[in-house]
């Protein structure tokens, strides 16, 4: 058999040096080609990531095996000898950086189930990467170099990653700086800078959401096909909003990346909600901040999970011997007593505030006209029982009032307290918030509602100038909300409707808050919906395809309406002509449509919905392996078949 | 120490007292209140009565008996309670004051006879084992004054609950009374209804609140406490209880594609699939978050305190009702938050046109519970049709209580198929066997996968993909329930009967749950189907059946009915949630003893009211529809495209 010569690069020897040469015939396989390009290099170090990369074939040589008859390479064809893991930086969720070595050489789809069992993530196959937004560069280039969190010291994802017990992967134990990556992973980042959300880059219309979606990576092939090099920046996200079987316990990453990414989307006006809304998640947003730095994931593993339940059962133990002392607690309730002032707003009435001795019992408010008249009748009695509680509150001018809408059978009374000063204030607020939902003093949760409005009250201390981002006391409320209400509210009037939807969720432990924020997400109708341009067939304007995680959506352009809606279970099959780049989907019913995609390749679109396929295959029952092959198949386009 | 001994037997005696008053009084008046000890917040009056007192007067001689019989159930159970108690700490500590005079003389004139099967229901209760080890001296004393608390705590608690005599109208005219606790859900009270009325039970019936003033009607949710929102009624209030069936309590559940697929063709909606209804469940009500209807649509609005009623833009979001305000666009940036639904609830309104001047006489009203009257804090609402307003209406409840709707309505059906006739049985039979049959399917469509296509496109370079299997979690049938009424293992002995007679001694139970229905948890569980009618289907493609097959595989073969040989199947949520198109296996005979509906006096009334009940499971069997809202509704919507 002829011997020929074969030019292979080695990356180790520089980029400057010349291909070696080696003499091989064609029944050498790949194996052999590697072993003889090693030998003749003379380095020594462990070969056993590299592999052989075809540069005009845009393709590797994974199989050692094959001839190189087989692979089709001739005298003419240029190889390089690369190591398949190479370091990237990742822009995940939460806005850090990470550098970390991820495979060039396995398809996408492979590379994030690496980059997710490196992050402790669970369920990889809804998440995915994409191409960063140019940086406009005029932005003078001098801004801050980003900080980067390292973990290219960790082992490489196709080896068995050890767990600790708590369920963080070991290699993170190892440095202090490796144990802080971890961390910062883990646990929700501080409230942004308001500046840092206003200068970020923010879509506008749905046309600019379409574009994001043009840069999704491609499932099915390796990074290095896609024109990524080492050091590159990519984005890590979720990419299919259908979240499978969330475990907090297991799921302390994952929660939190999931949380990071549903809060930017909001500061960034990415998916739209209302204002109620939008207070109701800066109210979660500043609480889930505050508990981050006291309370961490409590993760655990079976043997914990058993200590925790004996630990409960003794606790309910406890209670259970205890109650009798607590009930005889409840015969003898606290109270609150103290002169306030009062307002009741009634039509034609111009009359002030005057002063009352009030006291505060059960859920009832008396007040008496003096302090000395208290064992008399009262002048009146209030149950705030289902009454709504609002603050009225300035801390510079030194207002505190409580705003009360007591429901009777004649309508709402309006009813306004004012207190002296903030101590007062915290614990009558506390005390009425309480009432309102029908607990007493006497509830455990009163001097944690009391701490909660003081904490709260400091919020509207800090002047507007100081932009600083969330520290332990303060914050600014324009850290919480995205521009548009940072324009249109000054932070001191944000604060007490952002205290007002607070307070509702102020005693909500980290995860449940966490839930609760994603909950809330999930529940806004324009929740999970990917846009993609797309031109239909025999319609000569663009309209904008909306994909979701049960259904297809249609928007008109010119008017920003839903056309029409599609749901997957009527869906019979879809079809991609690769040659001219249209997708074709037919419904029952014998409906029909197709279309051309405009601002994303057509295989993103089929991604996508094979993607959503392939997540409705999850069943309940099924184990924690991924159909990978499944995958590839419901999303992969002609060249996977 | 013993300044605290001391303190406790005084509570003791005290308590003691307050309870033998407790039977004085029951001597004197008709009817004792058991509530009636002095409590400092307590209130008590009776609902659906102008007063009290000339509610007693109102009261019929069986409504009375009735009435005693609840009492002294509720009395004599708690009294059991603690004599059980007392007997454990009296085997260690003889010495034990005695509390339990009252029990014994106890004497109710008005009901003898009904005091009966109270007491012998004391003596069905089983006492605690005795304690199994001697205890030291110390310990004893420290034991006995365990004990002491534990009987003082009891009694105070047992003495403030709070508890309504309520008077409960039918449809048919006639009326029931019974005592409501505060500790009692709308379920519980239900259930006592169901036991007295004899009615066929099924998942429509509701408890309404009617208030004349305000010409308004709201069905209490299933998971609600009754007395909190009958305590705010006023003193002179004429609202009334009613129970009665209304079929929009939870027709989202039987057809979610009304009110989540509005907007679609109305004739595609008329015949769902089974399955696709079951994912729209599944999609809506059992993810991370509930999705609420996306509701939107012109409403009249009444203005703050004005007569006039404007035209104005609502949408219904998780969060709130919303509109849009006049020249914005709908974009949620824009929109105005009309009301939250914390603190309101949603209410029918009647005849609007003529007390409001509103535009059609289709309203509802967003009201806190405690407003009584017409106030500017009440949110007016009127929609075109009938049909709308049930839309808006069953979703601000869907956004206002979320998935706890989604299990009132499991829980209604999950009694409802307990107490059903026999001949309800069957017709689950027929669902339940077809449940098996996804998994051929899901197997099929999946078989496509590796299909290319030839298709109209031309270039082999293209491929086909398959029909999306649909959404697998949801495929397998539902695991049968822990809680279902397993089919009983004999014929006699069906438990529904037993207590549907007032004669039989009600049921040893604690007075909370009181008039439970027959106790069927404590039945043994259904036997397990087998494994691999659970497992979810695998995902090697099978042999590519034909191109296009879908519609073929819509209706395989009916697998092997895996609960065949136990006669009659697991009634329950399968009834709704999974009759595909699998043609119904002929129904096993129905059982010997069927329990005697003749024996029920407004059978009649129900039957004539209740929809035949295999529409709901098949619609494809679909014969004359009688009051079935769905098909009301599709009339209404019909004639209205006609016009």
């Amino acid at each position: 058999m002829a011997v020929w010569d074969l030019s292979i690069s080695v990356e180790e020897l520089g980029p400057e040096a010349p291909p070696l040469k080696i003499s091989v015939t064609s029944d050498l396989h790949i194996g052999g080609v590697i072993l003889k390009v090693v030998e003749k290099s003379q380095i020594k170090k462990d070969w056993s990531d590299h592999a052989l990369w075809w540069e005009q074939k845009q393709q590797w040589l994974l199989k050692p095996s094959w001839t190189l008859d087989k692979c089709g390479i001739h005298a003419d064809a240029r190889l390089c000898l690369t190591p398949q893991h190479k370091p990237l930086r990742l822009l995940i969720p939460n806005g850090t950086t990470l550098r970390l070595r991820v495979c060039f050489s396995s398809p996408v789809f492979r590379t994030v189930m690496g980059i997710c069992k490196l992050l402790n993530i669970r369920r990889p196959e809804e998440l995915s990467l994409l191409w960063p937004v140019e940086g406009k560069k005029k932005k003078k280039d001098k801004d801050v170099e980003e900080e980067v969190y390292d973990i290219t010291c960790a082992p490489l994802p196709s080896t068995t990653i050890l767990k600790l017990a708590n369920g963080m992967p070991a290699f993170y134990a190892e440095s202090p700086e490796t144990e802080a990556v971890y961390k910062m992973l883990a646990v929700s980042q501080p409230a942004p800078a308001p500046e840092t959300i206003a200068k970020m880059y923010r879509t506008t219309n749905v046309t600019e959401k379409a574009q994001i979606n043009g840069r999704w990576l491609d499932s099915s092939r390796s990074l290095l096909q896609q024109g990524v090099k080492e050091n590159d920046k990519l984005i890590l996200r979720f990419k299919y909003y259908s979240f499978h079987d969330i475990i907090p316990q297991a799921d302390a990453v994952r929660l939190t990346q999931l949380y990071e990414q549903a809060r930017w989307a909001l500061l960034l006006e990415e998916i739209e909600c209302t204002e109620e809304e939008m207070m109701v998640f800066a109210a979660l947003q500043y609480h889930i901040g505050k508990v981050s730095l006291t309370e961490q994931f409590v993760a655990s593993c079976p043997a914990m999970d058993d200590l925790d339940s004996a630990l409960q059962c003794l606790e309910v133990k406890m209670e259970g011997e205890s109650s009798a002392d607590d009930m005889l607690e409840t015969m003898t309730a606290p109270e609150l007593h103290d002169y306030l002032k009062i307002f009741r707003p009634k039509r034609l009435t111009l009359k002030g505030y005057k002063q009352y001795w009030f006291t505060f019992k059960d859920t009832t408010i008396s007040y008496y006209k003096s302090k000395e008249e208290s064992s008399k009748e009262p002048i009146q009695q209030m149950n705030l029982k289902g009454c709504e509680v609002a603050p009225d509150v300035s801390v510079a001018g030194q207002k505190f009032c409580i705003r009360l809408l007591i429901p009777g059978p004649e309508g709402m009374n309006e009813v306004y307290l004012r207190c002296e000063q903030e101590q007062q204030y915290s614990r009558w607020m506390a005390a009425c918030r309480l009432a309102s939902k029908g607990k007493t003093l006497a509830d455990s949760s009163f001097s944690s509602e009391v701490q909660s409005i003081q904490s709260f009250l400091a919020m509207q201390k800090t002047t507007p100038s100081n932009n600083t981002a969330q520290t332990d006391e303060s914050i600014n409320t324009h850290s919480l909300v995205s521009p548009r209400y940072q324009k249109k509210y000054k932070p001191k009037q944000l604060a007490p409707r952002i205290l007002e939807a607070y307070q509702n969720v102020a005693q909500l432990s980290l995860t449940d808050a966490i839930q609760k924020f994603l909950q809330i997400w999930q529940a806004l109708p324009d929740f999970g919906l990917a846009y993609i341009v797309v031109r239909f067939k025999g319609c000569r304007k663009d309209e904008v395809l909306g994909i979701a995680n049960n259904r297809l959506i249609r928007i008109d352009l010119s008017i920003g309406d839903v056309v029409k809606t599609w749901r997957y279970n009527t869906m019979r099959q879809w079809n991609v002509n690769w040659d001219i780049k249209q997708v074709a989907i037919e419904f029952d019913g014998n409906v029909n449509i197709a279309f051309s995609c405009v601002t994303a390749d057509c295989k993103i679109v089929h991604e996508y919905i094979g993607g959503y396929i392939f997540m409705s295959t999850r069943g309940r029952e099924q184990s924690d392996t991924l159909n990978e092959e499944l995958f590839h198949k419901l999303t992969g386009g002609h060249e996977a078949l | 120490m013993e300044d605290i001994d001391a303190m406790f037997s005084d509570m003791l005696q005290e308590m003691d007292l307050l309870t033998q008053s407790l039977g004085e009084e029951a001597e004197s008046a008709p009817l004792p209140k058991p509530s009636s000890i002095p409590e400092p917040q307590q209130m008590n009056f009776s609902v659906g009565f102008t007063d009290f007192n000339a509610s007693l007067h109102d009261l019929e001689d069986n409504d009375l008996d009735a009435l005693m019989a609840d009492l002294v159930a509720d009395i004599s159970a708690t009294e059991e309670k603690f004599a059980t108690e007392r007997d454990t700490s009296k085997d260690s500590a003889p010495i034990a004051p005695k509390p339990l005079q009252p029990q014994s003389n106890f004497g109710l004139p008005a009901s003898t006879d009904t005091s009966k099967p109270a007491t012998s229901s004391n003596s069905i209760a089983a006492p605690p084992p005795p304690p199994a080890t001697k205890l030291s001296k110390e310990e004893q004393e420290e034991q006995l004054k365990a004990d002491k608390i534990k009987l003082a705590l009891e009694k105070l608690k047992e003495a403030k609950v709070k508890k309504l005599v309520v008077k409960v109208v039918i449809t048919d005219g006639s009326s029931k009374t019974l005592m409501v606790d505060e500790r009692q859900t709308v379920r519980d009270v239900m259930d006592n209804l169901f036991e007295k009325t004899h009615c066929d039970c099924n998942v429509d019936w509701c408890v309404c609140e009617t208030n004349p003033d305000l010409q308004t009607e709201r069905g209490f949710e299933d998971h609600e406490n009754l007395v909190d929102p009958l305590s705010t009624w006023t003193r002179d209030s004429e609202n009334k209880v009613i129970f009665q069936e209304k079929k929009d309590k939870y027709e989202v559940f039987r057809n979610p594609q009304i009110f989540y697929m509005w907007k679609k063709d109305k004739k595609s909606l008329m015949d769902m699939k089974e399955k696709d209804k079951e994912q729209l469940l599944e999609e809506n009500f059992c993810g991370a978050s509930v999705i609420v209807p996306d509701l939107e649509g012109v409403l009249y609005l009444k203005e703050d305190g004005k007569k006039s009623w404007k035209q104005r833009y609502f949408l219904l979001r998780a969060s709130g009702l919303y509109y849009s305000p006049k020249g914005k666009t709908k974009a949620s940036r824009d929109l105005v938050c009309l009301v939250q639904f914390d603190n309101v609830n949603v209410y029918y309104c009647k005849e609007y046109r003529n007390k409001y001047k509103a535009p059609t006489d289709h309203c509802f009203i967003l009201k806190h519970p405690q407003i009584q009257k017409e106030s500017q804090y009440i949110k007016y609402l009127c929609c075109d049709d009938e049909l709308s307003m049930t839309l808006w209406v069953t979703g601000i409840r869907i956004a206002k209580y979320g998935k706890q709707l989604y299990e009132n309505y499991k829980t209604a059906v999950r009694k409802a198929s307990g107490s059903a006739t026999w001949a309800n049985r069957t017709i689950q039979a027929s669902s339940s066997a077809s449940t098996p049959s996804p998994k051929p399917k899901v197997k099929a469509a999946n078989g496509h996968a590796p299909q290319p296509t030839k298709d109209t496109m031309g270039p082999a370079n293209q491929t086909s993909f398959p029909p999306p299997p649909p959404s697998l979690d949801i495929l397998p049938p539902p695991p049968p329930d822990p809680m279902l009424p397993p089919p009983p293992p004999a014929p006699p002995a069906p438990p529904a009967s037993a207590t549907k007679v007032n004669k039989f001694p009600p049921p040893p139970k604690f007075p909370q749950s009181s008039f439970p229905p027959p106790p069927m948890d404590d039945l043994p569980p259904p036997p397990p189907p087998p494994e691999d009618a659970e497992l979810p289907p695998d995902f090697l493609p099978p042999p590519p059946p034909s191109f296009g097959s879908y519609g073929a595989d819509m209706l395989p073969p009916p697998p092997p009915d895996p609960t065949a040989s136990f006669p009659p199947p697991p009634p329950g949520p399968q009834n709704f949630a999974s009759a595909g198109g699998a043609p119904p296996p002929p129904p096993p005979p129905p059982p010997p003893p069927a329990p005697a509906p003749a024996a029920n006096p407004s059978a009649g009334y129900v039957r004539k009211v209740a929809p035949p009940p295999p529409k709901r499971t098949t619609p494809q069997l679909t014969a004359p529809s009688g009051g079935d809202l769905m098909s009301e509704l599709m009339t209404a919507m019909q004639k209205k495209r006609g016009q």
